[in-house]
């Protein structure tokens, strides 16, 4: 298989569609490019491709989040391009390729976050001249047609990604020589440094650094399962602040 | 918004419903109080939870998603056209936060005061909460709630397991199933919201108890997650043994994890970490460079 039929495409756009439509209310997250991965992975038909790029592409998002609207890579869309490419013909190099896509797609989609985003201000200067009027039914119609942008300026871009990008470019980064594959590899098990790196520099970290080297400790030379060391971070953490409290209310007595 | 303007905000809500209810009725005359039917309250929370950032925009961000979830209530409230022409403009204003924590709670709340026609009171709470419950609802699922359950997800998925989407699906349902609860707090607490949400204690002693959680797990994840980062370069040193000189080959690696093990995966999280605070790089800048350096040093295989 060279290429995708339409009617895959339009699955995978109307997916995008609905992700980031959902997003906007309820969240549920399916956005998140684990969930958008793996859905792909069973749409093109390779789950394993779909949980490789969706998962890397989690770990890089670690720390990201709107902050009051801001505009973050759309991992959403470069999972589910990256996978659909990355799944053409398959094979070994399966992840090098579909990883050497997702990225840029990812960065790239943030000007239509933007445009998206900005588009909507249309909606909100219609809203202003019906609820002058009264008209309630042409502010629903403002609110609920918001949804337009949003959802379109990522079920487009999918759409002739997957249905006319996909073959080429598939063919474009088959021929590229083994040094590219190994490099985009490296660059996937490095790039989780930017997630944990964004995370720490959220978190207090001056104040709880220690707990960190606990952490590291257990795993890097007790050699501890992460499930271990998560029941005894529960356990820590219940310690440590039960403690605490302890001594503010004696000296509060005091 | 300016910190007077909260205070307040905060100031104006501490006020009971009781008082301000008697204060209004004493010069409005008797329709003041309309008990919403049971209906009406449900579908606005539901307006409110499937479609609040529908129309989300740079100018006013949540504003018309909040008009629209709030129209079942004005027409309730208001028979009179031009009142509810009022109202719809009084709720058509800038508003943002956190959409499924902190709105939630909010929009429960000025339900439950546009109900006894506290338009002042239902705008400055707005005004007043938007900001500390989106810092607070943030802090809980940006900070601590999703990387945990992000890395937990992706390190299973990336073993090939189906346990990773599906943790990530059902934490994704979690957040919106408790938006429902968390409006029906607002609307039962009215005005009281914003007393508990300014009682911050126990919630400080929570999020510190949770980031101490997230530290240990995070310090374990990192060696865990990017343990595949290692170089697979050799070099040759002469050894002398029992006065036999020899030379061998030692593999680099094995020297590193000798004096650190996952010496390489805590030199780029240190790395993009000053990049991040540092240097002040963005995000994407920095995932750029790491991007290009990882690259590159795979590509003439270094790593």
């Amino acid at each position: 298989m060279a290429s995708y039929s339409i009617i895959t495409a339009l699955i995978l756009a109307i997916w995008a569609y609905v992700g980031i439509v959902l997003q906007l209310g309820p969240g549920l997250w399916w956005t998140e490019a684990l969930i958008a991965g793996f859905v792909t992975g069973a749409v093109v038909g390779n789950i394993p491709l779909g949980l490789s790029i969706g998962g890397s592409l989690t770990l890089l998002s670690l720390g990201l989040w709107t902050y009051g609207g801001a505009t973050i890579p759309d991992f959403q869309t470069g999972a589910i391009v990256g996978t659909a490419i990355g799944a053409i013909g398959g094979g070994s190099g399966a992840f090098a390729a579909g990883f050497a896509v997702a990225l840029p797609t990812a960065l790239l989609m943030t000007q239509m976050d933007v445009l998206g985003r900005a588009v909507t201000t249309i909606f909100i200067h219609g809203a202003d001249h019906y609820a002058e009027e009264g008209n309630q039914r042409g502010l629903a119609a403002m609110h609920l047609l918001g949804q337009l942008p949003w959802g379109l300026t990522r079920a487009i871009p999918v759409f002739l990604a997957v249905w006319l990008g996909a073959g080429p470019i598939k063919s474009l980064i088959s021929a590229a020589p083994a040094w590219f594959s190994n490099g985009m590899t490296t660059a996937g098990h490095v790039l989780p440094a930017l997630g944990f790196a964004l995370l720490l520099s959220m978190l207090p970290l001056r104040r709880f650094w220690p707990y960190l080297l606990v952490g590291f400790v257990l795993f890097a030379y007790l050699k501890m399962p992460l499930i271990g060391v998560a029941i005894l971070a529960v356990a820590i953490g219940f310690i440590v602040s039960t403690t605490q409290a302890r001594n503010e209310r004696s000296e509060a007595s005091v | 918004m300016s910190e007077q303007l909260e205070n307040e905000a905060i100031q104006t809500a501490e006020v009971t419903p009781e008082n301000e209810a008697g204060d209004m009725g004493g010069q409005n005359g008797s329709d003041d109080i309309v008990a919403l039917d049971r209906s009406v309250v449900r579908r606005a929370m539901w307006r409110h939870l499937i479609t609040l950032q529908w129309s989300w925009n740079y100018e006013r961000m949540q504003a018309l998603g909040y008009v629209y979830s709030m129209l079942p209530v004005i027409n309730a409230v208001y028979k009179d056209k031009e009142e509810r022409i009022a109202a719809m403009k009084r709720h058509l204003v800038f508003y943002n936060t956190n959409p499924q924590v902190g709105s939630p709670p909010i929009f429960g709340a000025t339900v439950a005061l546009e109900a006894q026609r506290q338009a002042e009171t239902v705008d400055s709470i707005k005004v007043g909460l938007m900001g500390p419950l989106a810092g607070i609802g943030d802090t809980i699922q940006a900070i601590l709630f999703r990387p945990i359950v992000a890395v937990f997800a992706a390190s299973l998925a990336l073993a090939g397991s189906y346990f990773g989407p599906l943790i990530m699906f059902l934490s994704g349902i979690l957040w919106t199933v408790l938006m429902i609860p968390l409006f029906y707090f607002g609307y039962r607490q009215g005005i009281g919201v914003a007393r508990e949400v300014s009682a911050e204690g126990r919630l400080t002693r929570f999020t510190d108890m949770v980031t101490m959680m997230g530290m240990v797990v995070i310090g374990a994840f990192i060696p865990s997650i990017m343990a595949s980062v290692t170089t697979p370069l050799k070099y040759s040193q002469t050894v002398s043994n029992l006065g036999q000189v020899h030379t061998e080959t030692v593999a680099l690696q094995s020297t590193l994890d000798s004096l650190l093990p996952y010496m390489i995966p805590i030199a780029f999280v240190a790395l993009a970490y000053w990049l991040l605070r540092g240097l002040k790089l963005s995000a994407v800048w920095v995932l750029v460079i790491l991007f290009v350096v990882a690259f590159v040093l795979g590509a003439v295989g270094i790593l």
